[in-house]
């Protein structure tokens, strides 16, 4: 990763899990119920003071409440809260960072943690809170690392600058994709570049999960090899166990490719699918934007060269890829109907459970490979499990160094090849499974362990998600090694040809537009620049963005202070903000139709059309 | 699913309103935790209990981490906030979503405001408040604690129900006729004749002020010529004093619209005793309740309540006036203000208040520096007038001379250590001096200092007579006192406009047309679920440019649903000039909420923005719309502008 950008401390002021069941008696030091607190060196009696205090204070809340607490503010610091049997989580940051996103980070924080460790109470069973707190530090430290403020109000997953990237490169980003689901035991998975997303069959929350392991992976890699570059450790094939939550399982299971649907072009065109999880950069097309039915009309002509997903949706009517894209969009995007992020927080549980009832019976039984998932999710895990010698410890590295890949396993026999990748493993230590007992027993938060594999070559990671026993497969892998292999060498070249998107001539405008569905930003707003320009549109932006998630029905608004004028509109889809720069001329903020801050939705309509925005 | 309490550090509850709903969840959940056969505790030790663990932790975090609690929410959606005013806690609860947080830290601050509107500078020393809150005496603090239950009672039914109290500014009624007569009647008939009556019969007492108020829309009010101006803040805290003691029935059935004066309409009975509408049913129970209980008040209105007020914009807060409500037919009462002898201790009593809060922080910020800190107060200056005030006292404040010989000894001649607890303690003693001289000492062994009754019933009829033809008009005219058909609009000129709320908050007053949404009164809203949900929609476009007023964008317009809202705040000079727009602080969450009732922000706003127009009177005006959102914005925008010229016309109406 070329960036790498340290945690702002401010954005953060504490982090802490506190396990109440370590604290009962009288005596019990609070101390001994502090499993993790960040920042690390804050001296220990003002862990304890805040570790007991807060979570008395929510224990008492929701005592009154008959409810958990869920934020708990103070003068200087703004809280986001959990608590889950025991355990009670607390994510501080300063007041001016809006709630939804301080809830939202600390909901992504955990299910990180769970992601890669397992159900939190297993976790601490199993494992030393040293080692954990590793765990805790790594994910805190890469959602704290947005690449902009905005990212960070917004947590949303880094992508590259499509607008940058040359169309034909993102298909083939999807079709290495596809490819490797040729293999049954593949589910799906994700390219990222640089720590960017470049295509992803995955849903927001799993790319995200996902890209953590992999910036790890390259942070420690250029740890150890010192200040080389990353090309020094080559193709590296590696894995880790994770752990998915049922409905994500079921909907990564889903059947991605439907063979068979042969009038792929006429659903394209009717039942345009808005974004699809399968292969976003194929079908990622801004649900507002009009049809490109005249290719000889001069808007339309202007329209394909600046919307690199317009050229591949034509495309697709040739490549075999697109029927895949626009089935599969249709069987594992459960998403395309969730209307906003304010819904989807709010009744995420709940409606992926409708959905995972409704897609089960439609999906399954017309797979390829897929079975009775229900009676196949335990066999396939505790076969998984086994092999591994249930000790808990599930890495596995591949060395395919040699032309013919040499496939070597850790559960297999081969002890040289298990001394070759001992270096490899202590990268992704602290990634441990659990006991498979313990996995079971806990029904309430079941949670499926999975296998992820990530194959980088260079700057380049491929990313697949697949079933446990793919590691024993040795011709699956063989087999998604191989097919992946040269393609990735290839878009790792091209890729890296790209010169970073040029800075914005010191613009005239700032604007920010925010993909509720697939979670992703574009921009003008530098990452690195606090700067004072900025600064008035961020906080208008945040502030907006806050407005949106607490009223569904507000469409759009215009802010105004005595130097700033703030546009915000939204559909169920996007959320969209602009700001013109140069202020607008001073007036008396009586209401006046010819003051400037009214033609600003006009001016963001022509505007952020060059960005691949569209407002009509 | 309400509650509302004050506690003090040692988590000790001073007052607690709950509603029915609070008081129930709260019974059962103790009830579940509790072992058979025991009975229920008093609710004040369930509620003390429950809350003590938050009070607590709020203490020590105060004290450990310098760092308070300003609000907590469930997953459920209950909200709790929580705001420290000196010694006192206040916690407010909302668990029906019917209020915000913003709601909630208003509704503490108008309860602080109460709080000292009925107790004055007592309200600076905790230990004073903490008594004069949670009497010894059991049957006194029940009588106390119905009585301001009854009072956020009032507050809250207002604040839900009354445009006036949505935005914090007073409602005229715009009959500019009939208010000019009833001015120039109060001044020179009615302050004039008390005024000029004998002193003993009116005790020493000067009125100086009288305003009438139908329901809680001003008629006329008047001010004589050497009071100084009563402040937004204050008059909303007596229109909800004056609305406490005789609330008036909105929900009774109401005389055609096209009733013109003076027509009298005998045949409607306002008796609202007899027939008690839904909401009021509360506010009615309390009100009886002190009605029997209280020996202040009603059912005795000659008998006048202690209020104190700011006088010359808030430099001198708190001085005591008696207040007079007469009524003079059900939803329209005549109220007095009137001046109380002595008064000048107040202005001592709170210079050297002051003084000893100065040099107690500066003691607290650098104990090494004492020295320096008393000759920047210069204590000496403070020394010689307290001295010669405690003199002129006279020997019946021995306490307050011993701790003033103590401090003495202690600051100028031993060097001044250990001044800190000596500067509390003669603040509780100045504090404990004016309670005894203001609150306590209100009727002496020749009789209650007061406004003889005689004096009071001929005011009464006075008034009654001057109004007697008008009386019915006047509640029609309160419920109906601009309409959206009527002036000064015309539908034709403004289509699509479905409401709007003007306020000049340099003078606290709103001109808007009247929501009514009650079932059997068809307005141009509609009727009955529409009017309830534009109702609902202006209350929570108010709250909404409060947030982003608070963030300091004074322009905001919102396509929201159906509608088009805009929100406007701008400067002017006393010339109509506008003024270019200004930044406007950005205050945190947890600020005092954006108003004029609980806490004057448009006071510092005008104060704030006109360090840069120094010499001129600046003025601020707030404009807000709902337009159908069909319209086209620019005709909307033009509307507004049409709308701002307009109505600044009116406000320059002499109504006063």
């Amino acid at each position: 990763m070329a960036e790498l950008i340290l945690p702002d401390s401010r954005r953060c002021h504490y982090f802490f899990l506190y396990d109440g069941s370590k604290v009962r008696g009288e005596d019990d030091p609070t101390r001994k119920g502090i499993c993790y607190f960040y920042p690390e060196e804050t001296p220990l009696d003002k862990q304890d003071l805040l570790c007991s205090q807060l979570a008395g204070v929510g224990r008492c809340v929701s005592e009154l409440s008959s409810s958990q607490v869920s934020t708990l503010r103070l003068r200087r610091c703004k809280f986001a809260i959990r608590m889950k049997d025991d355990f009670f989580w607390a994510l501080g940051c300063s007041v001016d960072t809006p709630t939804v996103s301080v809830c939202e980070l600390l909901h992504q924080l955990i299910n990180l943690f769970c992601f890669y460790n397992g159900p939190v109470r297993m976790s601490y069973e199993l494992n030393s809170r040293e080692t954990l707190a590793t765990g805790w530090t790594c994910f805190l430290s890469h959602l704290l690392s947005a690449q902009s403020p905005l990212h960070y109000i917004f947590s949303c997953l880094r992508t590259m600058d499509l607008t940058n990237v040359d169309p034909l490169l993102l298909l083939k980003a999807a079709l290495i994709l596809q490819a490797c689901q040729r293999c049954p035991l593949v589910l799906a998975g994700c390219i990222i570049f640089k720590g960017r997303v470049v295509s992803t069959q995955l849903s927001p929350e799993l790319t995200m999960k996902v890209m953590v392991h992999e910036r790890e992976m390259f942070n420690k890699a250029q740890r150890t090899n010192g200040t080389s570059a990353p090309g020094s450790f080559g193709c590296a094939v590696s894995s880790t166990g994770v752990f998915l939550s049922p409905p994500e399982l079921q909907n990564l299971r889903s059947p991605p490719v439907n063979k068979d649907s042969s009038s792929h072009s006429s659903i394209q065109k009717d039942a345009m699918p808005r974004r699809s999880r399968l292969s976003r950069t194929l079908s990622d097309t801004p649900s507002s934007e009009p049809e490109p039915s005249d290719p000889t009309s001069p808007h339309s002509s202007q329209m394909l060269s600046v919307h690199p997903h317009w050229s591949e949706l034509d495309n697709s009517v040739f490549s075999p890829a697109p029927t895949q894209s626009a089935a599969g969009s249709t069987t594992c995007s459960p998403q395309a109907q969730r209307p906003s992020s304010s819904q989807r927080r709010n009744s995420h549980k709940a409606e992926e459970e409708t959905l995972h009832k409704s897609y089960y019976q439609s999906f399954h039984d017309s797979t390829r490979g897929v079975r009775q998932i229900e009676g196949e999710e335990s066999s396939t895990c505790e076969g998984n499990l086994h092999l591994n010698g249930g000790d808990g410890a599930c890495e596995t590295e591949f060395d395919f160094s040699g032309p013919t890949a040499n496939v070597k396993t850790v559960s297999g026999d081969n002890e040289a090849s298990c001394r070759s990748i001992k270096d490899h493993m202590t990268e992704v230590k602290h990634l441990t499974l659990p006991h498979p007992q313990t996995l079971e027993s806990n029904e309430q938060n079941s949670l499926i362990a999975m296998t992820l594999y990530v194959h980088r070559v260079n700057s380049l990671v491929l990313a697949l998600l697949v079933e446990p026993h793919f590691l024993n497969d040795t011709t699956s892998i063989e087999e998604v090694y191989h097919s992946s292999l040269a393609s990735l060498n290839g878009l790792e070249a091209h890729l890296h040809t790209i010169s970073p998107a040029a800075p914005e001539p010191a613009g005239q405008y700032l604007f920010a537009h925010y993909d509720c569905i697939q979670n992703t930003l574009t921009t003008n707003v530098s990452g690195r620049a606090v700067g004072a320009p900025e600064h008035p549109f961020v906080r208008a932006t945040s502030l907006l963005h806050s407005h949106f998630c607490s009223t569904e029905t507000l469409q759009e608004a215009i802010i105004r202070s005595a130097g700033t004028a703030v546009y915000g509109t939204r559909n169920v889809a996007q959320e969209t903000f602009f700001q013109q720069l140069g202020g607008p001329p001073r007036n008396s903020g009586i209401p006046n139709h010819q003051d400037s801050a009214f033609s600003l939705p006009s001016k963001a309509r022509h505007r952020l059309l060059k960005h691949g925005v569209n407002l009509l | 699913m309400k509650c509302l309490l004050i506690a003090s550090e040692s988590a000790e509850i001073l007052f607690h309103w709950t509603d029915q709903e609070f008081q129930q969840n709260v019974q059962e959940k103790y009830s579940s935790s509790q072992e058979e056969g025991e009975g229920l505790p008093a609710f004040e030790d369930i509620i003390s209990t429950l809350f003590a663990p938050i009070i607590i932790s709020c203490g020590t975090m105060v004290y450990r981490q310098g760092d308070s609690y300003t609000s907590f929410t469930t997953e459920n959606n209950h909200i709790y906030a929580l705001c420290q005013f000196d010694e006192c806690l206040y916690i407010a609860v909302n668990g029906d979503g019917e209020e915000k947080e913003d709601d909630l830290r208003r509704k503490l601050y108008v309860l602080r405001k109460i709080t000292e509107v009925m107790f004055g500078m007592v309200t600076l020393s905790g230990s004073l408040l903490r008594k004069e809150l949670r009497p010894q005496d059991t049957e006194q603090r029940v009588r106390l604690w119905k009585h301001l239950q009854s009072l956020v009672e009032t507050y809250n039914y207002l604040r839900e129900s009354d445009q006036s109290f949505l935005v914090e500014a007073v409602e005229r009624l715009i009959h500019p006729t009939l208010c000019e007569q009833c001015i120039e009647f109060l001044e020179r008939r009615l302050v004039q004749q008390i005024n000029s009556s004998s002193l003993v019969e009116r005790a020493g007492e000067e009125v100086l002020h009288t305003f009438i108020l139908v329901h809680t829309k001003l008629l006329a009010f008047y001010s004589s010529r050497t009071a100084s101006t009563l402040n937004t803040s204050d008059l909303l805290t007596l229109i909800i004093m004056a609305q406490n003691m005789y609330p008036s029935n909105v929900e009774l059935d109401e005389p055609s619209p096209e009733v013109q004066p003076p027509i009298s309409y005998s045949k409607i009975i306002y008796n609202y005793l007899e027939v008690p509408a839904l909401h009021c049913i509360n506010i009615l129970s309390m009100a009886e309740d002190s009605l029997h209980t209280l020996d202040i008040g009603p059912p005795d209105p000659s008998t006048p309540r202690r209020v104190f007020l700011e006088l010359k914009d808030g430099q001198l807060p708190m001085v005591p006036h008696s207040m007079y409500c007469l009524p003079l037919w059900p939803g329209i009462t005549l109220v007095l203000l009137t001046k109380v002898p002595n008064i000048q201790i107040t202005r001592s009593v709170y210079s050297f208040l002051e003084d000893f809060t100065k040099l107690e922080k500066c003691l607290n910020e650098g104990q090494a520096g004492s020295g320096a800190a008393r000759g920047q107060l210069n204590m000496h200056n403070t020394r010689s007038k307290l001295d010669k005030f405690i003199r002129d006292l006279g020997p019946s404040e021995l306490q307050l001379l011993n701790v003033w010989t103590e401090f003495k000894n202690r600051a100028f001649t031993r060097g001044g250590s250990g001044l800190i607890p000596l500067c509390k303690s003669m603040k509780t003693r100045l504090c404990s001096l004016y309670r005894q001289r203001f609150l306590t000492d209100t009727g002496s062994s020749d009789g209650p200092r007061c406004l003889s009754p005689a004096l009071q019933e001929r005011a009464q009829t006075m008034v009654q007579e001057k109004l007697m033809d008008w009386k019915d008009f006047l509640l029609v005219k309160s419920k109906r006192n601009i309409t959206m058909v009527s002036y000064p609009l015309q539908k034709e000129e403004f289509p699509g406009l479905v409401h709007f709320i003007w306020v000049d908050r340099s003078s606290g007053q709103i001109i808007a047309p009247s929501l009514n949404i009650t079932e059997r009164t068809t307005s141009e809203l509609g009727k009955g679920p529409v009017a309830r949900y534009i109702k609902s929609k202006v209350w929570g476009l108010v709250r909404t440019t409060r947030q982003y007023l608070r963030k300091g964008y004074s322009t905001v317009t919102l396509r929201d649903g159906d509608f088009y809202f805009c929100y406007f705040l701008w400067f002017e000079n006393e010339n109509g000039y506008k003024l270019e727009a200004g930044d406007i602080p950005i205050l945190p969450d947890d600020s005092p909420p954006i108003g004029m009732l609980g806490y004057d922000y448009y006071r510092k706003l005008l104060r704030y923005y006109g360090k840069n127009h120094q010499g001129e009177a600046v003025k601020c005006y707030e404009l807000l719309t709902v337009h159908l959102g069909v319209i086209p914005t620019e005709i909307i925008l033009q509307h507004c502008r049409q709308l701002a010229s307009k109505l600044w016309e009116p406000s320059r109406n002499p109504l006063l």
